[in-house]
């Protein structure tokens, strides 16, 4: 009797250990959609007010400034959640590395933008795009929907800007400012509550 | 119960803390000394040894992050571990089955 008793006790605790940390799984990076979504939203506001303003080349470099202020700060909330957590899960890790490759396109589109001083046509639909396919593809992964619903309305509102031609064209900058609002900044807030709610039960 | 069973149960997982320890990151990408103390119940001194050997056996990765107040030393489980871990799992409920029917033959010849 006490063989299989014994086996039934380790194969319990594995169970047991399995349950434990899944129930333990802490929601973390609340703050990186809003990480993204203020500089982004703020920045691209500030480019179409200029580029309304004064219409200068230079103005195409605001671009960059998103990577710039985005990065130090995902980084620094990453290192204080995991510090706080003590842990890091798999769909988390998938998140992570999704939007990492998003900026560091992003960066690089912006960059391009400011040596060349062309601005492509496409450039805010492909944008906008990358944003709301991340914020789509984060969902699924978290299982929240808000951010699926978001994605779509995004991704919808991407192709917008394409409307806009011609001397209409700093328009195209706004218009991928309230994607990123409807993208980044309102599905970071609906995420931000959903974790505080998580988290406390 | 034939003890030649036996062999195949993995003696690097067949203890308490270590299995724990295993099953703990096999959930997760990865998770710190702290976090593993409190899933395994055990003795900071008893972790630090255990990860060790897991280590030495190839079945996790330990690296250390950052420095000063905010260091930290971070798990990770290997592709070995994760195999060894799934073999160990498979052999248990192997060995539960066969224990719970030579039980039952055994009942029915006393009875």
């Amino acid at each position: 009797m006490n063989g299989a008793y014994n086996t039934k006790l380790e194969l319990d605790m594995i169970s047991r250990t399995r349950a434990q940390v899944v129930g333990r799984k802490e929601l973390t990076g609340d703050n990186l959609f809003l990480i993204w979504g203020y500089p982004t939203a703020f920045v691209l506001f500030l480019e179409f007010a200029t580029l309304m303003l004064w219409n200068k080349d230079w103005c195409e470099w605001l671009w960059v400034g998103i990577p710039l202020v985005g990065a130090p700060l995902m980084i620094h909330f990453l290192r204080k959640d995991y510090h706080r957590t003590g842990h890091r899960t798999l769909e988390a890790n998938i998140a992570l590395q999704m939007w990492i490759f998003i900026g560091f396109i992003s960066c690089l589109g912006g960059f391009t933008l400011g040596f060349t001083g062309i601005f492509p046509l496409c450039y805010c639909t492909f944008q906008g795009l990358l944003i709301s396919i991340g914020c789509f593809v984060t969902g699924v992964i978290l299982r929240f929907r808000p951010k699926i619903y978001c994605g779509v309305i995004g991704a919808v509102l991407s192709f917008a800007p394409l409307f806009f031609q011609g001397d209409l064209w700093p328009w195209q900058v706004f218009v991928t400012s309230i994607v990123s609002v409807v993208s980044l900044i309102i599905p970071g807030h609906l995420f931000k509550q959903y974790v505080k709610h998580y988290n406390e039960l | 119960m034939n003890p030649i069973k036996l062999i195949h149960i993995d003696p690097m997982l067949h203890n308490a803390v270590r299995l724990k320890i295993m099953v703990a990151l096999d959930s997760l990408e990865s998770a710190n000394f702290m976090y593993l103390c409190e899933i395994t119940d055990a003795a900071r001194g008893n972790v630090s040894i255990q990860l060790k050997t897991l280590q030495e056996a190839g079945y996790i990765e330990i690296s250390r992050s950052g420095s000063g107040p905010i260091a930290q030393t971070v798990c990770r489980i290997t592709q070995l571990g994760i195999k060894a871990l799934h073999e160990y799992e498979k052999e248990l409920h192997k060995l539960f089955s066969k224990e719970v029917s030579d039980e039952e033959t055994n009942l029915s010849v006393a009875g």
